[in-house]
């Protein structure tokens, strides 16, 4: 009984001091006070135009990986607030082990199985060369603004230091893509058929995009920038009949169209070389 | 022994402060001849410029101590060079050294489409220098078939092994090459530090019977586990950060036999397990740091 009686003065105790804290007024005073958190910084992004090379490998991918080689141009209106553009293209596709994989069973089925139940049913989702109708990403243009609200430094083996900072960006993507086109239902096309059953079409996909990044300066005109990006939309990837039939369009149909896709949180990792124009930057006070 | 020393020392040094101020004009004092002295102007008052200007400011010394006078050249001591020392990095503001450092975490699979293994990791370090720890983490798993699995073998008739896996364990070592400072929107300063860590240990795991469920049951066994990654800590305060990691737990994976054996070889454990894949299994952990002690002293005061 005691020891409640000790915890509620305690309590009691405790809420008569928080309300006058709240009725303290912190005030900074001294020769430091109203001072800027630095002086003399490196003002790098702000008036200044930044041009970027960049390579960028795209990450957990289930059929085809893909090496876009681009660059990013941007305006800082001010140290922490840009305008600009990102723009890629897919320089490089290369197949995972699954695609491979699926590729060399459905050979061996066609080889040994052919027109068993087995092959007619693969047969309208894989065609002669699987990698052939997988889902391309052949562009992107993205508008982007970019917002930079961490700057600071960093040592490396506590023997160089690199300015740094962080930031985030987003904007909406035209994502340039080609992707196995629609056939069977009212198209006109078998899908089963090997000369023209697989053919892809391109389209545009228009996408939200955003991530966050780093730029480390190496000198007043220079940087490097490591950056990953998001960029969720739906596409068939693997050129699959996957949905469209009840209950709720879950199973395949034997159509390939718009039914098909699937959402995909596509991602990214981007590393930069940035030049800045003009060369030198602005200090601060 | 040293601070009572020098609190002797600062005393005696205000006793003394003031007895010289005793001899200066009080702000209250009667002025014989009252002036109104221009500061913008030099020599504005009758004769105290050029006294100032003889003895370049040193009046005062001149004063106290007459022999040290002529022996002070304001302009040479100006031009001297100070040999002061700066550091890049006043006081690393979270010191890791000889301190123990707590990491639970929450882990995810990076590079699984079929079968995804989250699941709580803990991992316990001791840096033996500001940069360099050793430690031991160990973690559990769960494991979600993900329907991406229900996909490929339905549209491709393609059978995939997948394994479940159960737990991992390893000793660690880690190394602190970058830290750093963040000024956010120019308001508050936090602190970060990125390492690399690398391990050997094991881990346990099994194959699904995805291939001929009805024969196979398969059983947990350990396999030796190597484990190399890189991660980013942010500090809260000097024994509170967030820690984002990304692993990957390298080892040699036992996977279930695409091929099933005939008569009764196919209820024959042997014919289970097909062939031996070196896997990778990346993981991104997110969790949070606690260094004990709280708090600890610094070496010199700068």
């Amino acid at each position: 009984m005691r020891r409640y009686m000790a915890g509620l003065l305690v309590l009691v105790g405790l809420g008569a001091v928080s309300q006058e804290a709240r009725a303290q007024e912190i005030q900074l005073t001294g020769p430091l006070a109203g001072a800027p958190a630095v002086r003399q910084l490196r003002l790098h992004r702000e008036g200044r135009i930044e041009v970027a090379p960049s390579v960028s490998f795209t990450l957990l991918d289930e059929y085809q990986r893909t090496i876009l080689a681009g660059a990013r141009v941007n305006y800082n209106l001010t140290d922490w607030f840009a305008v600009g553009l990102w723009g890629a293209y897919g320089a490089v596709q290369s197949t995972t082990a699954l695609s491979d994989h699926i590729q060399t069973v459905a050979e061996q089925r066609r080889s040994t199985e052919d027109g068993s139940l087995n092959d007619r049913l693969v047969r309208p989702n894989v065609g002669p060369k699987f990698k052939d109708q997988l889902g391309t990403m052949n562009f992107v243009l993205a508008p982007q603004l970019t917002a930079v609200p961490f700057r600071g430094k960093l040592s490396v083996f506590e023997t160089f230091f690199v300015d740094t900072d962080a930031y985030f960006f987003a904007g909406p993507a035209f994502v340039g893509l080609k992707e196995r086109a629609n056939c069977g239902g009212g198209s006109g096309v078998d899908c089963s058929d090997f000369n023209t059953g697989y053919e892809t079409a391109s389209r545009m996909a228009i996408a939200p995009t955003f991530g966050l990044g780093f730029t480390f300066y190496s000198g007043d005109w220079m940087s490097f920038g490591l950056e990953w990006r998001a960029l969720p939309f739906a596409w068939n990837t693997g050129g699959f009949d996957t949905k469209g039939r009840n209950p709720d369009e879950r199973f395949p149909d034997g159509v390939i169209d718009e039914k098909d896709r699937e959402f995909k949180f596509n991602q990214m990792l981007s590393i930069s070389v940035g030049f800045y124009f003009p060369q030198a930057p602005r200090i601060s006070d | 022994m040293n601070q009572a020393r020098i609190g002797l020392c600062v005393a005696a040094g205000l006793l003394l402060a003031p007895g010289y101020a005793l001899a200066q004009e009080s702000e209250n004092a009667p002025v014989d001849n009252e002036q109104v002295v221009d500061l913008d102007t030099e020599g504005s008052v009758d004769g105290a410029g050029e006294e100032d200007a003889d003895l370049d400011g040193l009046g005062d010394i001149c004063a106290i101590d007459p022999s040290a006078c002529p022996t002070v050249d304001m302009d040479d001591a100006a031009e001297r060079a100070l040999g002061e020392q700066m550091y890049a990095v006043q006081q690393i503001y979270a010191l890791r050294h000889r301190r123990f450092e707590i990491q639970p975490a929450w882990s995810f699979s990076l590079n699984d489409q079929f079968v995804n293994h989250p699941g709580p990791v803990l991992a316990l370090n001791y840096y033996i220098t500001n940069v360099m720890a050793v430690g031991v983490s160990g973690g559990y798993y769960f494991n979600n078939d993900l329907s991406f699995n229900a996909q490929v073998r339905r549209a491709a008739r393609v059978a995939v092994p997948l394994n479940e896996y159960q737990w991992q364990a390893a000793v660690n070592f880690t190394y602190v090459p970058v830290y750093g400072k963040f000024a956010g929107f120019s308001d508050f300063i936090f602190h970060y530090d990125a390492y690399v860590v690398g391990g050997v240990g094991a881990l346990s795991d099994r194959p699904y019977a995805v291939i001929d469920p009805t024969n196979r049951t398969f059983d947990f066994k350990p396999k030796l586990a190597f484990n190399a990654g890189v991660g980013l800590r942010i500090f809260f305060n000097r024994w509170f950060a967030a820690v984002l990691e990304v692993r990957d737990y390298i080892f040699n994976d036992e996977l279930e036999a695409t091929t099933i054996a005939t008569g009764t070889a196919k209820t024959d454990e042997s014919t289970w397990y097909g062939e031996s894949k070196l896997t990778n299994n990346i993981q991104a952990q997110v969790g949070v740091s606690i260094f004990l002690p709280f708090s600890w002293e610094y070496r010199l005061p700068k």
